[in-house]
């Protein structure tokens, strides 16, 4: 197979490659950030004491977490946003948006899980305090959940990386489109995919640095 | 300075408290004994309404919390906690224990509420734990931090919920030491302990507690010396 390789015609192909992952490292990043936000919204709202927010919350969550991501995208770029928006979206607008809703369902599991392992004495002191229920959740619950948060949250941040591959299917210039356009136009199989593969797995290897120079230094409580 | 009156509290089906009255007046140090199971800490804990009243007024520093619509952060700011799992703050520094809530819901700056923390960590006798994290110290000296950020909010009134009852038997000392000078300085407080000791010599009043009502108060030197009420009789033979 190795002597067969053909490196010139992956030499032609190198730099889309590369333009690909720019575009997968932005849309992962933007994503995470996003469904970050929306986890924790919906993390708190799963807790709340007000029922509409909780079943809210609820149906969010069970909705993205019961259907498959890839069908979510297809929903999402073909049916919900073009009605929503009278047109069709970039490929880009509707990833990010089926991306960080997807991510956003799971991250809310994680924050949920988060502030509920911590003690509830924690909020009883911060509230014997004085403080509200925000300040106590802001200052005192929320920064001690997120470090015990850190080790799912980057998994969740490498899931999303890979997913983001999905994204082929709706023509979002990502780094698999671009391997699966080599293929089209080359007919080689090896060279393209295999080199997509090992492009994720030096991504996800970094990504995982990251996330564990992040445990070490705010990890510990 | 806090007034009960018919006090109710049940967690579902099952009442805990069956109607508490009492009154405690200005500088007074009250202590609340009683066997596991009686109500003390829930009625401790329903005088800043850490648990919601079922039934009854609690009227703390002139408003009945006990009324939804009184507002409780105000009320808290008046009333220290002391908890028997100490529940500082981990991810946070000693001085920062005790200065977030001055800074945060008092809006003191920055300076003075650390100037002030370090008073009364030289208070209880630790300024040069002020930058150690909490799970750097023993359960005595975490005690005496909350016990410090408590102060921090010049309440008008302390209440410690069995402060010495997490406390290596060492540890209990200097604990008690602090929370004797405090009644001292004419601190006004309300302790459920089990240290029979402290309840005898600090004590203004002692509250006996059973079965969801205050079964018998009084002097310390009446209650422990000669109780009236047959369950206090039994419960003071076990203990002392």
């Amino acid at each position: 197979m190795l002597q067969n390789f053909r490196w010139d015609a992956l030499e032609q192909y190198l730099p889309y490659f590369f333009e690909g992952i720019v575009m997968t490292v932005e849309i992962t990043v933007i994503s995470v950030l996003l469904g970050t936000i929306i986890g924790l919204f919906a993390g708190m709202g799963r807790l709340s004491s007000v029922l509409p927010l909780r079943w809210l919350s609820n149906i969010y969550v069970g909705f993205f977490r019961g259907t498959p991501l890839f069908v979510q995208i297809l929903l999402i770029h073909f049916a919900v946003l073009p009605s929503l928006l009278g047109s069709s979206t970039s490929p880009f607008v509707s990833g990010v948006v089926a991306l960080s809703l997807n991510a956003g369902a799971y991250i809310a599991e994680i924050f949920r899980a988060g502030i509920q392992s911590i003690d509830k004495g924690q909020m009883e002191a911060a509230r014997s305090l004085g403080m509200s229920q925000g300040q106590a959740m802001r200052m005192i619950i929320l920064p001690q959940a997120f470090r015990r948060m850190l080790p799912p949250l980057g998994n969740e941040a490498i899931m999303l990386l890979k997913d983001s591959s999905l994204l082929a299917a709706i023509s979002l210039p990502e780094v698999t489109y671009y391997a699966k356009l080599m293929q089209g136009k080359t007919y080689l199989a090896w060279e393209p995919f295999l080199t997509l593969a090992l492009m994720y797995l030096v991504l996800t290897l970094i990504l995982a640095r990251i996330v564990s120079f992040l445990e070490r230094k705010y990890g510990t409580v | 300075m806090i007034k009960v009156r018919d006090l109710h509290k049940s967690f579902g089906q099952l009442e805990v408290l069956k109607g508490v009255d009492c009154e405690i007046t200005e500088g007074e140090v009250v202590c609340v004994i009683g066997p596991s199971g009686s109500g003390k800490s829930t009625f401790l804990r329903c005088l800043n309404r850490l648990e919601e009243i079922t039934k009854g007024d609690v009227v703390v520093l002139g408003k009945n919390i006990a009324d939804p619509k009184t507002d409780i952060n105000a009320v808290r700011r008046e009333v220290g906690m002391v908890f028997q799992r100490f529940n500082l703050f981990p991810h946070k520094t000693v001085l920062d224990n005790i200065s977030l809530a001055p800074q945060k819901v008092r809006k003191m700056d920055k300076a003075a509420a650390e100037k002030k923390a370090m008073e009364l960590l030289g208070k209880v006798g630790l300024r040069e734990k002020a930058n150690a994290y909490p799970n750097q110290l023993s359960g005595g000296q975490q005690q005496r931090v909350a016990i410090a950020r408590a102060l921090a909010m010049n309440p008008k009134v302390l209440l410690f919920d069995e402060p010495t009852s997490a406390l290596d038997p060492e540890m209990v000392g200097e604990v008690l030491d602090v929370m004797k000078q405090l009644a001292q300085e004419g601190m006004t407080m309300i302790v459920v302990t089990h240290e029979m000791g402290f309840a005898r010599e600090v004590g203004d009043r002692v509250f006996f507690m059973d079965q969801g009502y205050i079964m018998e108060e009084g002097k310390p030197e009446q209650i422990f010396s000669a109780p009236q009420n047959e369950r206090t009789k039994n419960f003071l033979s076990k203990v002392l």
